[in-house]
């Protein structure tokens, strides 16, 4: 079965500094998979060349059979690759429900021209609602964003990413700054995304959330690969214990 | 042949002496930058009130009250020019920008900011000078000093010389006082320099003040070369921007560098283009740079991570 | 599709009409006429602006270079080569979108600052060229003797205010679209909007192109209104004057930009008793505006409302 997301040797550097150097992974559909690292190892590099932020000096990447190499991110959102990032971006100025519905627009197909004449734009309202009550935060749609605390403006940055419905969601360390509680719904949150058939890849930090959640592991540090399996084989690993020196790694 | 080598060298010193201007305008725009991470719009309207304060000096103040002789009214007002500069500085950082630093302002409106400001000092100016051109003219320009087969003006040692000093001063300023060093601090990391004590309100305010003194200065001998109107900024500023992004933004040395470069490159063509065309090849320049390596000619390439 | 003119806006929209029919002659002079069809011209300016500016966020200072490029390529075919004015609008408002594009196109990786500068160095080549190619333009000489296109100036109010509600209306029907809502991700954030799939390029070259051609259209008003063309009505301080009157009406909403526009235009008139230093006005209302108030009039006027309730 060949793989869903496959990258094979992706390279990357920014002034000098290796960020991603001779790269491979495979993610099958319908997993979970999650990167983890310590801080610095190119996590968030990698996906922003598998989502398109950034090209690759050199290296393959297809997903779903297509090339991605060329390809900008916005037309990897086309072919439906979601994301949300390290540092929270949400529409701020504009309402939680306007978050959302941005999201829908991958699915608008309404002509230029009848833009410029009278309507009620209400499609994907109902959706969009739907949406926002699936991360808790219907009450609030139309509060500004920017007046969310943290945890809320996270689920906010996935609500709106679902909103594309994509096939394949990238998340860089959604779990960074949320209380226990907080991790454990957005746990739960995704193991229903997973549900539904959206693989999910997740950058993360927070062992508790990688450990229940993914079904594979791999661990980078400084730019490379120094091991991939199952959670069990990853956290029994000699040289991830190491890269981690003993850090955040309670098992 | 010695002619053409007398025509170059010639064209090449016209360009230096245009140049140092050029830097005296654009090293503030570029220090203010640095270390605010702002582009300061009006900053070429503080060159033109120090070239207005300079030439009130020369014709009203120096001679008429204090009775100085020429050169040395005209020497005076380059003082006059700097406090005048530093002063605009400081109530302009006092009442824009560290307010708008209080409130954690975006990149806009700063920038916006900025742009009021100019507006204000454009039609303040207008409404206290009027808008016929000024014509200020250096005791010193016409001194002329003969180097073998090379003409230049005692205007043009003058600028030439103050540019060095006022380079050396602030190189060595940066070096070797606390002060100087503060501001590479405040410069590269603002919170870091913050935590380690360093009064980050107080280092951008001197900042902004010494640009602007540079910019006084810059303006009292730019004053009796080109045409002082209110709006001889809004002239300026373009080219000024050209030096800072061809040099790199914050860059001190590709400032200087690029700034020679404009100058020498339009002291070169102004015989062939005359000076609209000169503007038009600067910008497009500009443009062109904007395109290819927008973080300018030295420095590095930067790629935002997200 | 709901109808054109029910409800609120419905009875904004009459409002317009009433006081757009009333006011040439309730300012029966032919100065303040003047000051009428100015002021119309400034709207049209404004909304111009404000779709790249307050709606896309782009930092784009040379708005003015569009107005030049619509008043002299309308005014050279009408009177070089004798095009009727209808036809030379439709050429300057296509000439000033096509340049648009094309500065959306130059500057499509460019942010912010980088942006703001790139638009300012374009208003000032397009000055220069405007000024140099004299064979063409006649440089500071200027174009004399050029005709509006109707006879007195409260026909040429009535034109240019009719223009600009229809622009408006047009304008208000996009930004409340699936297009509106583009925009306003891409002005938020240009690299998560990317990521729903939005491509910025051509969305900013869109807001680009559409204002450029609007504010070519007001373009077209200008020579006939003045009688003489010069270039130096196309420089710098028009394109800050431009962005004073969208900030202090409200950046980001449609009647701010018309608001701030009106005040502008008027307010300086009104303050003739105090000479030349009644320019400062756009200095001192934009940096005020900017530092205690940034969202315009209009955030006053919402703040005002919410202290009532």
């Amino acid at each position: 079965m060949t793989a869903f997301l496959k990258a094979e040797k992706l390279h990357k550097s920014f002034g000098g500094v290796r960020a991603v150097h001779d790269v491979s992974v495979e993610v099958q559909e319908g997993s979970i998979f999650a990167l983890i690292g310590p801080n610095g190892a190119g996590k968030s590099t990698l996906l922003n060349l598998l989502s398109g932020v950034h090209q690759p000096a050199s290296g393959s990447l297809v997903f779903n059979q297509k090339n991605l190499i060329g390809l900008r991110a916005y037309q990897r959102a086309r072919l439906g690759i979601a994301r949300t990032f390290q540092k929270i971006r949400l529409f701020k100025q504009l309402t939680l429900l306007e978050n959302v519905l941005a999201g829908f627009h991958i699915h608008q197909d309404v002509p230029l021209w009848k833009c410029f004449l009278p309507s009620s734009s209400t499609r994907f309202r109902a959706d969009a609602l739907e949406l926002l009550a699936f991360v808790g935060l219907d009450s609030r749609a139309n509060d500004r964003a920017g007046a969310l605390s943290y945890g809320q403006q996270r689920m906010l940055e996935i609500a709106r990413a679902l909103a594309t419905r994509p096939r394949l969601f990238m998340l860089d360390e959604p779990a960074a700054g949320l209380n226990a509680a907080e991790v454990e719904f957005l746990l739960k949150r995704l193991q229903n995304i997973n549900r539904r058939n959206v693989t999910v890849l997740v950058v993360e930090h927070n062992m508790d959330l990688v450990m229940n959640v993914a079904q594979r592991v791999l661990v980078m540090d400084h730019g490379v690969r120094i091991f991939e399996g199952t959670p069990r084989e990853v956290q029994a690993n000699p040289r991830v214990i190491e890269a981690y020196l003993g850090g955040e790694f309670a098992a | 042949m010695t002619d053409l080598l007398a025509l170059v060298v010639q064209q090449s010193v016209n360009g230096i002496y245009l140049g140092c201007l050029y830097v005296m305008v654009a090293l503030g725009l570029t220090l203010i930058y640095g270390v605010l991470n702002q582009i300061n719009f009006a900053h070429a309207d503080f060159v033109t009130v120090g070239a207005f304060s300079a030439f009130f000096t020369v014709t009203r103040f120096a001679t008429k009250v204090l009775g100085i002789p020429d050169t040395g009214a005209y020497l005076l007002s380059l003082f006059s020019a700097l406090g005048a500069g530093a002063l605009l500085g400081w109530i302009v950082s006092a009442a824009v920008f560290a307010p708008l630093r209080r409130r954690g302002a975006d990149e806009l409106r700063p920038l916006i900011a900025t742009i009021g400001v100019s507006v204000l000092l454009e039609n303040g100016q207008l409404a206290l000078f009027g808008p016929i051109p000024y014509q200020f003219d250096s005791p010193l320009a016409r001194e002329t000093i003969r180097l073998g087969p090379i003409f230049f003006s005692g205007q043009s040692a003058l600028v030439v010389a103050v540019s060095v000093a006022a380079i050396a001063a602030l190189y060595a300023f940066m070096r070797f006082t606390f002060m100087g060093k503060a501001l590479r601090a405040v410069a590269q990391d603002r919170e870091t320099a913050g935590l380690m004590g360093i009064n980050e309100n107080l280092v951008i305010a001197l900042t902004i003040v010494i640009a602007s003194a540079l910019a006084g200065v810059a303006g009292a001998m730019l004053g009796p070369v080109v045409v002082l109107t209110p709006f001889t900024g809004a002239s300026l500023i373009v080219k000024a921007f050209a030096i800072v992004i061809i040099g790199g933004f914050g860059n001190m040395e590709g400032t200087i560098i690029a700034g020679l470069l404009v100058g020498i490159i339009e002291a070169f063509t102004v015989q062939y283009l005359g000076s609209g065309l000169i503007d038009l090849v600067v910008f497009a320049m500009l443009l062109l740079m904007l395109v290819v390596r927008p973080t300018g000619l030295i420095a590095e390439h930067k790629e935002e991570n997200v | 599709m709901t109808g054109v003119f029910t409800g609120k806006r419905g009875i904004a929209f009459l409002l317009a009409l009433i006081v757009i029919a009333a006011a040439p002659w309730l300012l029966n002079s032919a100065y303040w006429r003047g000051i009428l069809v100015l002021c119309a011209m400034n709207v049209l300016l404004a909304l111009s602006l404000n779709l790249v500016l307050g709606y896309t966020g782009q930092l784009n200072l040379g708005q003015s270079a569009f107005f030049g490029i619509g008043a002299y390529v309308s005014t050279i075919l009408i009177k070089t080569y004798g095009w009727n004015f209808w036809l030379a609008a439709l050429a300057a408002v296509a000439a000033a979108g096509l340049v648009g594009l094309a500065l959306a196109a130059f500057a499509a990786r460019l942010r912010g600052h980088y942006l703001a500068i790139a638009s300012l160095g374009f208003a000032v080549i397009t000055y220069q060229v405007l000024v140099n190619w004299e064979s063409v333009t006649q440089g500071v000489r200027g174009i004399y003797g050029i005709l509006p296109p109707v006879p007195n100036a409260v026909a040429l109010f009535y034109l240019v205010a009719g223009i600009g509600l229809l622009v408006y209306f047009l304008l208000d029907n996009l930004v409340h679209s699936p297009v509106g809502d583009t925009l306003r991700a891409i002005r938020e954030d240009e690299v998560s909007a990317a990521a729903l799939g939005v491509n910025g390029a051509v969305w900013k070259a869109f807001a680009f192109g559409l204002g450029a051609a609007i504010a070519g259209l007001a373009g077209c008003f200008y020579p006939g209104f003045v009688g003489t063309l010069v270039p130096d009505a196309f420089g710098i301080v028009e394109s800050f004057t431009m962005m004073a009157m969208v900030i202090v009406g409200g950046m980001g909403t449609m009647i701010g930009p018309v608001i701030g526009a009106v005040v502008l235009t008027f307010l300086p008139e009104l303050l003739r008793g105090f000479g030349e230093l009644r320019l400062m006005i756009y200095g001192v209302a934009l940096t005020l505006v900017v530092l205690f108030m940034p969202g315009g009039m209009v955030q006053a006027w919402i703040a005002f409302k919410n202290k009532l309730a």
